[in-house]
């Protein structure tokens, strides 16, 4: 999978999103850069920030499949690029 | 003609009697079941009540309040109210809000319940246990539920259910619903529901997910509430199962690059093949039945009207729509394994950027799915798609996905003019391919029609699409049974109602006027009369009289058509020894008006019960005139075009 350059999605962050992470690597949401109304369900879901997620793999069609907290989620890239995360261990906001 | 408020292909999707129907001596407590989706609520409600809702391995199934009535052992009843699955209370889509009306007391005629039985499924428990707090915000009596506890075990997950009880406040049970474990300790809870009555009336709650009034953002209530879960989960020893090996494998497989969609499009001709391979002993045992049933009736009738009636009228009708019973249950059972195995959810990922690119909302396709069963569950699926427009163009497209009644129908025409050769091996026939053909244009249309909506009448924007990927398990033998059980029920009950019905109508209308005590000829009869004068409409797409009366009929439902069929042709020419339905149609249509006829059927809206159901769920006339009109104006314009053409 091509790395996104994620700067240009946000600019003030310097976080990797999820879809620079490698399949299998877990990492922590730090935050959604989506509006509230779109953000609401994903945190329903236990999408939020805090949470450690892992993209076990990707769709046939290149779309992340996360696993949190025991759930398997199906995500569009669109919303994977707007979700910001941290590798454990890296220090950071 | 079908009752036009019954959603008669699919039982329990209509609206649910009330207990205010009833009278007050019988005011017992109500007991509502909640829960996330795909939790398993469903399958709890049919254990205790021995009712038979829908249940598949996929969040969505249950999108309107089902009501039931539990025996306890003393003979006292409860109402379990069955609820959509919600993961939290913002209520944005119509079947969460259906949910939030029933616990908050605003439906009418249903009061506010008196308990909860709060179910989650314990594999994932705290997620799921985002909900509790909301909930227990309502201050009435509530069990929690962990179903699913069996997997949560033989996973290597934990919890300790009297901790997590004394830190939530709340008795805790663990259930296998669909073995129906646990079952018990529900009912105890049940009973003491029942010694305290009902609950003196109150105040509406609120439900929201947030609080408000706190300076707290969204997002950092949910962080706090998931911090005090995980506090509470801490505390209760609750260790997260391994993912499912089953699940890992068969994902690695299902949704693999090259595999994933090469399966996907294998499953598909699959099915269309059984229906045309598997069905056919089937068939035949039917058809054998059905013709000897019809031999010993003329045997054994004396001459009369009424044998004419029975055996010209009813059995020819009935009987040639009798023999599809097989097809449509080979469909049942491919869906079913589809839908319990939680293979449709991948479906849905594997087909998710198509739906983007035409502007669905991912969430769309589930309920597109469904409506290969019958249009309307898949309408009144569609409220788990959130965004109203998006609801819209969902349930306008949704005939155009090949319902169950239009398969007798292909199956009839494809086998009477389209002749069997192989294509690919034994595993595609012309047949089975004819028929993939139709279910591809239906879904292809469907696509069209979304992408049209989406840029002129219902414009908005693309959502963040995001859908749960169930485990994999296997579909319960009993389970599946009942399901085919039920269909069988639903399309014999339509064979003996309305195309019992219609039969008896057309036969008598084929018997006047009468001169000098004999019947008239077909022609010369008021069915005859009548449809010569609609024949000139029909006449362009190759179809003579016979088939437009076939057409109106099945106005009632689409393979009505087929028992119209029967019977016209059965009184046009009584000598067809068995049910030569076949014979006949080739008689009366070329191969250009079969094609059209087909095309038609692919897109014309014949359903009354579809037209109602789409009334309702849009509050008004508007989307389902546009939709008739739209689909009637699409089915004769390729019709015509397919007779001209061939």
């Amino acid at each position: 999978m091509r790395p996104i350059q994620s700067a240009s999605h946000d600019p003030t962050a310097t976080e990797p999103h999820l879809v620079d992470i490698r399949l299998r690597e877990v990492v922590e949401l730090v935050r959604i850069n989506l509006p509230t109304d779109q953000m609401e369900p994903l945190l329903e879901r236990g999408l939020l920030p805090g949470c450690q997620l892992c993209q076990v793999r990707q769709s046939p069609s290149g779309d992340p499949i996360v696993m949190v907290d025991g759930t398997l989620l199906a995500i569009r890239r669109e919303v994977a690029r707007c979700l910001c995360v941290r590798r454990p261990g890296s220090n950071g906001a | 003609m079908a009752p036009l408020s019954d959603p008669s292909c699919h039982p329990g999707a209509g609206d649910v009697a009330l207990p205010a129907d009833r009278p007050n001596a019988e005011i017992t407590p109500i007991v509502a079941l909640v829960g996330p989706p795909n939790s398993g609520k469903s399958t709890l409600f049919n254990q205790l009540t021995g009712l038979r809702q829908k249940v598949a391995n996929y969040p969505g199934v249950t999108v309107e309040k089902h009501i039931g009535t539990a025996r306890l052992p003393d003979h006292r009843a409860l109402q379990l109210v069955d609820l959509p699955g919600t993961n939290g209370f913002a209520a944005r889509s119509m079947d969460e809000r259906v949910t939030r009306d029933v616990l908050e007391g605003r439906v009418r005629g249903l009061r506010a319940p008196d308990a909860l039985v709060l179910i989650v499924d314990s594999t994932r428990l705290e997620t799921q246990l985002m909900l509790v707090e909301p909930t227990l915000k309502l201050g009435i009596p509530t069990l929690l539920v962990l179903n699913m506890a069996d997997e949560l075990e033989q996973r290597g997950g934990a919890v300790r259910d009297d901790d997590l009880a004394e830190q939530l406040g709340v008795n805790v049970v663990r259930t296998n619903a669909r073995a129906g474990d646990g079952l018990d300790q529900i009912r105890d809870f049940l009973i003491g529901v029942a010694d305290r009555g009902l609950l003196p009336p109150r105040p509406g709650p609120a439900l929201s997910n947030i609080v408000t009034g706190t300076p707290l953002p969204m997002v950092d209530q949910f962080t706090e509430r998931r911090r005090r879960i995980q506090e509470i989960g801490r505390a209760a020893g609750f260790v997260l199962p391994r993912g499912s090996q089953l699940t890992e494998q068969l994902d690695g497989l299902f949704l693999h690059r090259i595999w994933g969609p090469l399966i996907f499009l294998a499953v598909v001709v699959l099915v269309f093949q059984s229906i045309f391979t598997w069905a056919v002993p089937l068939m035949d045992g039917v058809q054998i039945l059905v013709a000897g049933s019809g031999a010993w009736m003329a045997e054994w009738l004396p001459e009369s009207w009424i044998r004419a009636l029975l055996i010209d009228g009813v059995w020819a009708g009935v009987g040639s729509v009798v023999v599809f019973l097989p097809q449509i249950l080979v469909l049942f059972l491919f869906l079913g394994l589809l839908e319990d195995s939680g293979y449709m959810a991948r479906a849905a990922v594997i087909a998710d950027r198509t739906m983007y690119r035409v502007g669905l909302q991912g969430r769309a396709f589930l309920p597109l799915l469904s409506g290969y069963a019958c249009a309307i569950p898949a309408i009144l699926a569609a409220r788990t798609v959130e965004d109203e427009r998006d609801r819209l163009a969902t349930i306008f497209v949704t005939p155009f996905m090949t319902c169950s009644a239009r398969l007798p129908v292909y199956a009839l025409l494809i086998a009477a003019f389209i002749p069997e050769r192989q294509l690919v091996g034994p595993f595609l026939g012309t047949r089975a391919a004819t028929l993939l053909g139709l279910y591809i244009l239906g879904a292809l249309t469907a696509i069209a029609t979304a992408a049209l909506l989406r840029r002129t009448l219902l414009r908005g924007q693309r959502d963040s699409f995001f859908m749960e990927l169930p485990p994999y398990r296997i579909p319960s033998v009993r389970s599946i049974a009942l399901r085919l059980y039920d269909r069988s029920r639903i399309f014999l009950r339509r064979a003996g109602t309305i195309i019992l019905a219609v039969a008896i109508v057309l036969w008598f209308l084929t018997q006047v006027p009468q001169s000098g005590g004999a019947p008239p000829s077909i022609d010369d009869s008021f069915i005859g009369q009548m449809g010569q004068m609609i024949e000139p409409v029909l006449r362009p797409l190759g179809f003579d009289w016979t088939i437009g009366v076939g057409l109106i009929s099945a106005l009632a439902a689409r393979e009505v058509i087929i028992g119209t069929m029967g019977t016209l042709y059965r009184v046009e020419d009584p000598t067809q020894g068995s049910l030569q339905l076949q014979d006949a149609l080739r008689s009366h249509l070329d191969l250009g008006a079969a094609v059209g006829l087909l095309v038609f059927f692919a897109f014309a809206l014949q359903c009354m019960s579809t037209v109602a159901v789409m009334r309702r769920e849009t509050a008004g006339w508007k989307w389902p005139i546009l939709q008739f009109s739209y689909m009637l104006t699409l089915a004769y314009g390729f019709a015509f075009f397919a007779n001209w053409l061939i």
